[in-house]
């Protein structure tokens, strides 16, 4: 079926091949297809270039490109797998991976592991927490007292830092967050089960034996 | 239930000629019943078609046929401790009064407003499935208000421990409206109070939320910007 390849070949050239992505990921063809879908109108909402940059991605997560958030921030940076300041499609849909509900909870800790890591040091610091803590807090508008934060750094601290450096490390965060599971909720995102009706897409892969998810 | 569709020709036009001349032919394992609904639905004049109201009564469509029911949504791992909470436990040993509420960290509250779920949402939510507010009332007290509050808005009020399940008496858009609720330790004296809707209309749990936060007025320290869009 010549005409088929080509079509499918001009849509996604430029970006990694969706065959590819599928086998890597716990995504069909047929989602990552979908998740193209969802790629492009996102990549292109500022600068049509087929990347996603931190303004599309602050557009896509609040519907405005003034919005911001720390939390935010952190995410597009650990989206942006290269640094290079895009995300790429291959870079969008292995992050997305993570959050499929059938991605592992190992995969799952460590990405939380490095989200609230944010200086990267391997080790998440009270510090780290605190300034997460103020930023959300002053977007919900909740002022509370610095005396109040330190209580609330304290209790959790008590609770995950085992050995009371200071620190939470890799270990620690694993046993915690298999304390309190509610941890990772962030890190499912259902829809991704649904992405194929969300997110119909008009190349039919008609070539790969599909196995119902 | 046949194996193969009703209208399969290579060439469009013919296949299109012969959905307009309604030309198939039904299997002859086929009851006359179900012979009967798809020569109906596959009725070529629009007006001698079938409706869905006279589907829905159809002797052969009824056989087996569950009407839909608006269910719950996917209930998230917090609240989904409540099913557990009113299901047969034997939890009676520690009362109930004395029992705190559960206790909720630095992270838990980090992440309790953030989700990538807007990145699939292709206008901007206007209205959260879910919302919280901040209580320095004791937990005790914010559970009882808000009991209060609910009752005389029309919903049915289960409580258990700190969680709140509330179920509306009026069948809205989408069924019941209804609404898990739990009170959670942040600091001593500091409460953050989670509210889901958990089945229903979104709209109306919007709806719902703003009087029920006015009814809590003395209690509510500070909301999350309530469901409402946030400021850009």
């Amino acid at each position: 079926m010549g005409c088929f390849h080509s079509k499918v070949a001009r849509e996604f050239r430029g970006h990694e091949d969706p065959v590819k992505l599928a086998s890597e990921t716990a995504f069909s063809v047929s989602e990552v297809e979908a998740l193209f879908e969802l790629f492009k109108s996102i990549s292109s909402s500022v600068v049509d270039d087929g990347l996603i940059n931190k303004e599309e991605f602050q557009l896509a997560l609040f519907k405005s490109r003034k919005r911001e958030n720390i939390f935010a921030n952190r995410i597009f940076d650990m989206f942006d797998v290269k640094r290079k300041g895009v995300i790429d499609f291959g870079d969008f849909v292995r992050s997305l991976n993570v959050f499929h509900p059938n991605a592992s909870l190992e995969d799952k800790i460590d990405f939380t592991f490095r989200l609230y890591d944010m200086d990267c040091t391997g080790y998440i610091e009270r510090q780290e927490v605190k300034q997460m803590l103020i930023a959300l807090l002053c977007e919900s508008e909740m002022k509370l007292a610095d005396e109040t934060i330190e209580i609330i750094l304290d209790k959790t601290f008590e609770d995950a830092d085992v050995n009371q450096d200071g620190n939470i490390d890799k270990l620690e965060w694993s046993d915690f967050v298999n304390k309190n599971p509610s941890l990772l909720k962030i890190m499912t995102l259902p829809y991704l089960r649904d992405i194929t009706t969300t997110f119909p897409s008009f190349v039919f892969n008609s070539e790969v034996d599909e196995i119902a998810t | 239930m046949a194996g193969y569709l009703p209208f399969d020709e290579p060439n469009l036009m013919t296949l299109y000629k012969r959905i307009c001349k309604a030309e198939f032919s039904c299997p002859s394992w086929f009851s006359p019943g179900a012979k009967e609904v798809i020569k109906r639905i596959l009725d070529p004049s629009p007006i001698t078609r079938i409706s869905i109201a006279e589907l829905l009564e159809d002797e052969w469509f009824k056989q087996g046929y569950k009407p839909p029911s608006f269910g719950q949504d996917d209930e998230d791992i917090t609240i989904d401790d409540v099913d557990a909470a009113f299901s047969n436990s034997k939890e009676s040993l520690v009362t109930e009064k004395k029992a705190k509420p559960e206790s909720m960290n630095a992270f838990e509250l980090i992440s309790s407003s953030n989700s990538l779920e807007n990145l699939f949402e292709k206008q901007a939510q206007l209205v959260k499935k879910e919302t919280r507010f901040t209580s320095q009332r004791p937990a005790s007290e914010i559970m009882s208000k808000m009991e209060e509050t609910a009752k005389p808005l029309g919903f049915n009020v289960r409580k258990d421990k700190y969680k709140i399940k509330m179920k509306g008496d009026k069948s809205g858009r989408k069924g019941q409206l209804s609404v898990a609720t739990e009170v959670f330790e942040v600091a001593p004296s500091l409460h953050v109070v989670e509210l889901r809707k958990t089945g229903g209309d979104t709209l109306e749990f919007h709806k719902f939320y703003k009087n029920f936060s006015s009814g809590l007025k003395d209690v509510v320290w500070n909301t999350d910007g309530a469901p409402e869009e946030h400021k850009a």
